[in-house]
This record gives structure tokens, C-alpha cells and sequence, in this order.
């Protein structure tokens, strides 16, 4: 066979495709090495420094165990889920409402577009005292401060990409007697949901960063007011407990968004985020 | 285009006028200031017979920025925000761009820190905000490490991409001709990677905008966050909204500034988006 004469001849010709050992062939190798020595570290002088600054790794793990056992952290985070899903819902829903309008009509994108981009442009973490002061303390601020943060990525992806929908397709719905309604949920969605989605994700990493900002302000239920009461009570180790799981939280979220992307708009999954 | 005479007749004949009926399409930027004409009008309507104490009116707010500027108040706590401001954002420039590059060219590098600053990038910066306070006090250390630590991620990540996508082959030819690292750096990646860097920086000045604002509301005193705090504690909503309104403005100037250095600095890319 002529693979085993090539075979042959590479071995005659010394032409092994072997290669010397090297590092660079097992990153998750240097990635370790990289934590590991980071962690030991930061435990040995960790230890060693005031428990009231700073903590170590072994400490955090005990913290959380703690937390798990009382059932605190669970009960926080599904108080904090509670709040990020119905303002993260609303702003879903008024977004991309409102981002159809303004991409379809251009009288309503000229009405609304001042507006927004007034508001986009207003960092939305000044506006959070105003809103304590007039909504309160409770569940409702907390609702609104996250779909304050969540909705506009969402209603400026949608809008525009209902106005990239290219004309050729409306026109073919509507030679095909396609009624608006038909145009909009038929045609036009499906061709915008790429975008739309792109600014979900965007969304979603913006909400719970208004999530954590409207509890660390407010400080009476979720993982932020966690983090303010155990900074307050200089329990460190409990703060990077919270910390570690706002992270994850975050990894997670953004994680599942994708998988959603790529699902429901798996025609253009290339596109990117219109920021 | 001019018509005959016999064109014209047959047009009026058949009723094919070119006059076209009045249509709201054609005045979109008559619709955008008629919209906000009637939104402030209605403010200032309704904002007069509310409490003062939970919704001012534009008239008001006016009268606050001139009194606020008169005192020098106002003018002395932006001033303490920008420097604040100034020196968190470069530092997260010098060294997000730095370890970029390093990241970006070297393997060793990147597998060394990479997982910290996905851990990092992760975590919503917000949640940090309580720890560093308990780190750095309540002055500009604390407030320099918040604008840092939300500045440095979008600089590092994107120059990291920008310098992974620095084609080779340019490497290669600097090579044959003799380059030694330090000119291959200078002279062939930084500018094959300074569009993404450019759209790095762009995103960065937003986020430590947001950044300064979020830590000094929670430290809350000195600087514009501490003002939106003080303002909103003693109900002075029509204060309240001036510094509101000149952070919305800081913020698209600053961006609008940096979209403009990003043409001058690499005008040859400048459809690349941010990461």
C-alpha cells in the first residue's frame, strides 16, 4: 500500500512529525500552575494579615458552607432572581415593543428618539436616588432600576434591526397580500431577532449590574444588601462569598443567553451587538 | 426635469399631479422638536402642581444650575470627580494596553493570566465597590480604584483581540528584514491593533464614567455622586437634576471625543466595532 511506502520512507528519512515536549501544547497546565500558586499565596499571606481586611481562600469556603448551611445565600439570591426577572421581563417586552415602532415608523422614531437618547445617554446609575425617592425602598425600586438599565440596549438593537430588514422582503410579504400584522410578525421579526438578541445580551449583563446597584443602594434584601451588611460588619470572607457568587450569576446568565442566541437566530449568529 | 407642454396636459387630464398630499415623513425634524417642545411644556405643567419635594420642572432645574454655578459648589466637586476621573481612567488605559499586548503576543502570558481577568471581567464591577471601600478608605484611593478597575477590562480585552488579529504575516516580514521585538511592537502591531484598542477606549470612558459616579454615590462625599446623593437626601429635586444632566452631557461629549481621536488615530479600520 502506498501509505505503509510513505510511512516507510518518512522513517528512513527521519521526517517524524514529532515534536519536543512543550508547554505551550497543555495551557490549562500554566493555567493551573497560575491559580494554584495565586491561591497558595494569597492563603499564606492571607493568614497573616487582619481578618477584618482581608480574608483567605480556605476562610471563603468556610464562610460558604455557612451561608449554604443557614440557607441565607439561597434565600437572597432567589429574592434577588425574583427582582431581576420581572424588571428583565419588562424591559424585554418594552423594548422590543417600542423598537418595532421606532424602526417601522419614522414619525414614531422621530417622536421617541429625542427621549432616549437623552436617557441613553444619562448614565443610568445617577438617576437611582431619584428613583428610591420616589418608588422606595422595596421590591418595586429595585424592578424598576433593572428594567431602566436592561431597556435600552434591547429597544436600540431591535429598532435597528427592524430597519435593516431589507426592503426586498417586506415588498415580497406584501405582494403576497400579507397583512401588516403578517409583515411585522412574520417578516420583520424573524429578520430583526438577530440583532434583537444581541441586545438581549447586552441587556442582561446591564441588569444585573442594576440589580446589584439597586440593592447596595437600597441594602434590605438580596445579594447587594448582603454585601453592604457584611461590609459593614467587616465579615470579608462572607463578602467574597457574595461576591464569588455575583460572578457566576454573571457567567451563568450571559452563558445561557448565548445558547438562546444561537438557537432562536441561528440563520446569523455572526452578527454583532449594534452598541 | 422640464415637461412639454402636451405631458403636462396629459398629466392634469388623467390627474397625475406631481403635488404630492401633505405627509408627516417629510418633516421628521419638525416632529422631533415639536415632541420635546410638548414633553418639556408638560413637564413644566404638571411639575409645578406636584410636591416639589418629589418632581421638579425645567424652569426650576434651570434656576438651580445658575444658582449652583454662582456658588462655585458645583464647579469645585466636578472638578474633584474629573481629577479622580483623569488619573483611574489612564492608569486603566497604560496597563490595560500593556498587558493587551503582552496577553496578546506572548502564550506564556495569556495562559498565566487569563483566567484572572475572565474571573474578573466576569464579576460585575459594582459588586467590588464595597470591598475596595473597606481596602481604601473613603478618599480618592478607593475612588481610583473603581474607575480603574472599570476601565482596565474593555481596553485589556480588545487590544488582546486586536493584537491576536494582527495578521502574521506582517510579524514575519518585520522579521526578515531584521526588527527586533521592540520595533515589531511599535511599529507593526500596536498599529495593526489600534482600531480595536480605539473601540477598547471607547467603551472604557463610558464605563468609568459610570464607575466614578457608583463610587463616590456610595462613599457619598465628595464629588458629583455624593452631590446626586446630598441632593436627593435633602429633596432637592431641581439640584438633583443638574448634575444628572451635566454627567448625560460629560458622557457624549467624552465619547464623542474619543470617536473623533479613534478617526484621526486609525482612520484605515474604522468600521471595527467594539468586542
Amino acid at each position: 500500500m502506498a501509505a505503509s511506502l510513505d510511512e516507510k520512507i518518512i522513517e528512513e528519512l527521519r521526517f517524524r512529525r514529532e515534536r519536543a515536549w512543550s508547554i505551550y501544547d497543555h495551557p490549562n497546565l500554566i493555567r493551573a500552575a497560575s491559580v494554584t500558586i495565586f491561591l497558595a499565596a494569597w492563603e499564606f499571606y492571607g493568614r497573616r494579615t487582619d481578618p477584618l481586611l482581608l480574608t483567605y481562600p480556605t476562610a471563603v469556603v468556610w464562610a460558604a458552607v455557612q451561608l449554604l448551611r443557614s440557607g441565607e445565600l439561597i434565600r437572597q439570591l432567589l429574592l434577588s432572581l425574583a427582582s431581576l426577572a420581572v424588571g428583565f421581563g419588562a424591559s424585554l417586552l418594552l423594548g422590543v415593543g417600542l423598537g418595532l415602532i421606532m424602526g417601522r415608523s419614522r414619525v414614531g422614531e422621530a417622536v421617541l428618539e429625542p427621549h432616549i437618547n437623552a436617557l441613553y445617554a444619562t448614565p443610568q446609575v445617577a438617576l437611582t436616588p431619584l428613583l428610591m425617592m420616589w418608588f422606595g425602598l422595596g421590591f418595586e425600586v429595585k424592578v424598576i432600576i433593572i428594567f431602566l438599565f436592561a431597556f435600552f440596549p434591547i429597544l436600540i438593537n431591535t429598532a435597528i434591526g427592524v430597519k435593516n430588514v431589507s426592503a426586498s422582503m417586506v415588498e415580497v410579504g406584501r405582494a403576497y397580500m400579507a397583512s401588516p400584522r403578517q409583515i411585522l410578525f412574520k417578516v420583520v421579526f424573524p429578520a430583526a431577532l438577530p440583532f434583537i438578541m444581541a441586545g438581549v445580551r447586552l441587556a442582561v449583563g446591564r441588569g444585573l449590574v442594576g440589580m446589584i446597584v439597586a440593592e447596595l443602594f437600597t441594602a434590605i434584601t438580596g445579594l447587594g444588601a448582603m454585601l453592604t451588611l457584611y461590609g459593614n460588619l467587616f465579615e470579608t470572607a462572607k463578602m467574597f462569598v457574595v461576591v464569588i457568587v455575583l460572578g457566576l450569576l454573571g457567567v451563568g446568565l450571559i452563558q445561557a443567553t448565548q445558547l438562546l442566541e444561537k438557537r432562536m437566530a441561528r440563520w446569523k449568529e455572526t452578527e454583532r451587538a449594534v452598541n | 426635469m422640464a415637461l412639454t407642454a402636451l405631458e403636462e396636459q396629459a398629466l392634469t387630464e388623467i390627474n397625475l399631479s406631481q403635488a404630492k398630499p401633505f405627509h408627516l415623513t417629510e418633516y421628521l425634524r419638525l416632529v422631533r422638536v415639536v415632541s420635546v417642545v410638548v414633553f418639556l411644556l408638560l413637564w413644566e405643567i404638571f411639575g409645578r402642581d406636584v410636591n416639589p419635594l418629589f418632581l421638579s420642572y425645567p424652569t426650576a432645574i434651570a434656576n438651580a444650575f445658575v444658582q449652583l454655578l454662582a456658588s462655585g459648589e458645583f464647579e469645585r466637586q466636578a472638578l474633584g470627580s474629573l481629577k479622580v476621573y483623569a488619573v483611574g481612567l489612564t492608569a486603566s488605559l497604560v496597563l490595560g494596553i500593556f498587558f493587551g499586548l503582552l496577553m496578546g503576543r506572548y502564550r506564556l502570558v495569556e495562559y498565566l493570566l487569563d483566567p484572572y481577568v475572565y474571573a474578573l471581567d466576569a464579576t460585575p464591577r459594582v459588586a467590588l465597590i464595597p470591598l475596595l471601600l473597606l481596602w481604601f478608605g473613603l478618599g480618592d484611593p478607593a475612588k481610583i480604584a473603581v474607575v480603574f478597575l472599570s476601565g482596565v477590562f474593555p481596553v485589556l480585552m480588545n487590544t488582546f483581540s486586536g493584537v491576536r488579529t494582527v495578521s502574521s504575516s506582517l510579524v514575519d516580514v518585520g522579521k526578515a528584514y531584521g526588527a527586533r521585538e521592540g520595533k515589531i511592537f511599535t511599529k507593526i502591531i500596536v498599529p495593526a491593533a489600534l482600531p480595536f484598542i480605539m473601540a477598547g477606549v471607547r467603551l472604557a470612558v463610558g464605563r468609568a464614567l459610570i464607575g466614578i459616579i457608583t463610587a463616590e454615590m456610595f462613599t457619598a462625599v465628595t464629588g458629583m455622586g455624593a452631590l446626586l446623593i446630598r441632593y436627593s437626601s435633602a429633596f432637592a429635586t431641581d439640584k438633583f437634576f443638574v448634575p444628572v444632566i451635566f454627567l448625560a452631557l460629560l458622557g457624549v461629549i467624552l465619547s464623542a471625543a474619543v470617536e473623533a481621536s479613534q478617526k484621526r488615530m486609525a482612520p484605515w479600520k474604522e468600521t471595527e466595532r467594539a468586542l
